[in-house]
């Protein structure tokens, strides 16, 4: 047997994080101070927001590669199965 | 957009590209004789597409002409708060998670050819299908005009106006029509693939040259510092509401576009799917990205546009750029047609999920399902085809600003998402609620559209969902749902 099948919408952790990089990802919680910082030519809260949306980026190639497993070994089986 | 630059050179690159489109129809065509038999093989490339052809298609129905042409104006207007179109982007890619995956599952499973046959096969409701089917339609269509649009402004402005609006828009239409009726979802995931390098390339040159030309990012801030320091600050409260309401109303609204549902089927694997969408969730950094740091120099290089102006300032950009040298003078030709390109290959894809919900849904379902899977093609080819001739007619009044239509189709096609994702997982979801809610949905974001309302700064695309949303889950938990509709709603969804 192999591993078990997974659905990335079963798996309410992965939920919660996506929720915190969600507001992470809006720029509510800025304070004005950040108004005259620039690194690079940008502001400090772009760079802030680009930095969070890397991350969000990240985190979804993880969650595809490693949370979502329904046809893959099934798939694969009959690949090897056919040849 | 005017492009005083080319001429002749635009001419060329436009006849090449026409020509290479016309040449990958034609060679599907010659390999694939067999795809006019059959809905799968025609709508879905026989359900085969590997990692870097699904890739390109998503890439093609997500990023078209406008990302390129369109973006940097709204970034040279509303400046660091336009930022929000990276993030976006990368939404829709979190949205898929919440329903490709099954949808993939079921998809093989059933063998499912448009997203309205899920919608049939789930609730067996022939009111829910035809509404959802029309709402589909009515959507593509809107986006089919507005990338016909596009084409002839676009070809009329690479050609400095010696081909006219008119005959550009009817040179481009008829070889996507030619090819995409040779070869199907291949010919088009095949064009995708030419057009979405052409595309990159191209604005990889635009922001090189920008960088040389008119200095960097840096420079530019020193600019909006001095004259105009609203384009660099926090976003305010309501700039933050508009902020969020953009990155649920994008991510949820682009990840349900039918033809974007279409590609899940046409996978070859679930590993290729996967492979796909990991690719995708980084793109936004260098198509967003990229476009938006152009728009961000654009408001130093240029100073001082209208907001009609700034609709042209890609355009102007890019005329500065390519006076300097060869090199510049030949990539920004290339950028052009690879924006032209890019529009043709959004239209295609549009055009084919339009006839397979002729074909596939109401004319297969429903008018004659007796008909051979030829004829059903053959009828949702020539409806299309029909349908084209009359956007055409309408392309030739072009409406305002683009980015209203944008919104306005989105707040249609976005109705569709609660009864199409709950269905999936939730076996009480009751049938007519759905229906009510779609429709309620519908009215109240096409009202508020339409009337130019607007409530808290949160679009009325999303006003919409919310109670469409509302009607079905409360209407599901006060409706009962007989214990055969529950088993049978189990079986189907079958996880």
């Amino acid at each position: 047997m192999g591993k078990p099948r997974k659905e990335p919408i079963k798996n309410p952790k992965l939920w919660i994080v996506f929720v915190i990089l969600l507001a992470l990802l809006t720029p509510w919680y800025f304070p004005g101070s950040f108004d005259d910082m620039f690194i690079f030519g940008m502001p400090l809260w772009a760079i802030s927001i680009i930095v969070v949306s890397i991350l969000l980026s990240a985190f979804l190639s993880y969650v595809i590669k490693n949370h979502w497993m329904i046809e893959e070994e099934k798939e694969e089986m009959d690949e090897k199965g056919v040849k | 957009m005017d492009l005083a630059f080319s001429g002749w050179s635009g001419i060329l690159i436009l006849a090449v590209y026409g020509a290479i489109m016309l040449g990958v129809g034609l060679f599907t065509y010659l390999r694939n004789r067999n795809i006019h038999e059959s809905l799968d093989e025609y709508y879905l490339g026989g359900r085969g597409l590997g990692v870097t052809v699904l890739f390109f298609t998503f890439f093609a129905t997500q990023y078209s002409g406008n990302t390129v042409v369109g973006y940097p104006p709204s970034a040279y207007r509303q400046g660091f708060e336009y930022l929000v179109s990276v993030p976006f982007f990368i939404m829709i890619i979190m949205a898929y998670l919440l329903f490709a995956p099954r949808l993939y599952s079921i998809g093989k499973k059933y063998k499912l050819v448009t997203p309205a046959q899920w919608l049939e096969k789930r609730f067996k409701s022939k009111a829910v299908t035809i509404l959802a089917s029309l709402l589909m339609l009515y959507g593509l269509g809107n986006y089919l005009l507005e990338q016909f649009v596009a084409i002839g402004q676009g070809v009329s402005g690479l050609t400095g106006g010696t081909i006219p609006y008119q005959l550009g828009v009817i040179f481009f239409v008829i070889i996507m029509l030619v090819y995409g009726w040779l070869g199907g979802m291949r010919s088009v995931a095949y064009t995708d693939t030419m057009q979405g390098f052409a595309l990159l390339f191209g604005v990889f040159m635009l922001l090189i040259g920008s960088i040389v030309y008119f200095g960097g990012v840096p420079t530019s801030t020193d600019y909006m510092q001095a004259y105009s320091p609203e384009k660099l600050g926090i976003p305010d409260a309501p700039g933050v509401r508009n902020w969020l309401s953009l990155l649920l109303l994008i991510g949820i609204g682009a990840a349900v576009y039918p033809h974007a549902i279409q590609r899940i089927f046409s996978a070859k694997s679930e590993k290729t799917l996967k492979r796909s969408f990991s690719r995708m969730a980084w793109m936004p950094f260098v198509t967003a990205g990229i476009v938006f740091l152009i728009g961000i120099i654009g408001i130093n290089a240029f100073p001082g546009l209208s907001t009609g102006e700034s609709e042209q300032l890609v355009g102007k950009m890019a005329s500065s750029i390519a006076s300097q040298n060869a090199l510049f003078y030949w990539a920004m030709i290339f950028l052009f047609g690879g924006v032209i390109a890019a529009i043709v290959s959004t239209a295609d894809s549009i055009l084919l999920t339009f006839s397979s919900i002729i074909s596939n849904d109401l004319y297969g379902h429903y008018i004659n399902p007796e008909a051979s899977d030829r004829k059903k093609l053959l009828v949702g080819k020539l409806v299309g085809v029909a349908a084209v001739a009359i956007l055409i007619l309408i392309a030739w009044f072009p409406p305002g600003t683009l980015y209203q239509i944008f919104v306005l189709k989105f707040e249609l096609l976005i109705q569709i998402s609660p009864g199409f994702i709950l269905g999936l997982y939730w076996n009480r979801l009751n049938t007519k609620t759905v229906f009510a809610g779609m429709l309620a949905g519908t009215i109240v974001a096409s009202v508020m559209t339409i009337m130019d309302l607007s409530l808290l700064n949160i679009a009325s695309g999303l006003w919409g969902l919310l109670l469409n949303l509302s009607i079905c889950v409360v209407g599901s938990l006060v409706m009962s749902v007989t214990e055969a509709e529950e088993t049978e709603s189990r079986e189907v969804i079958g996880m």
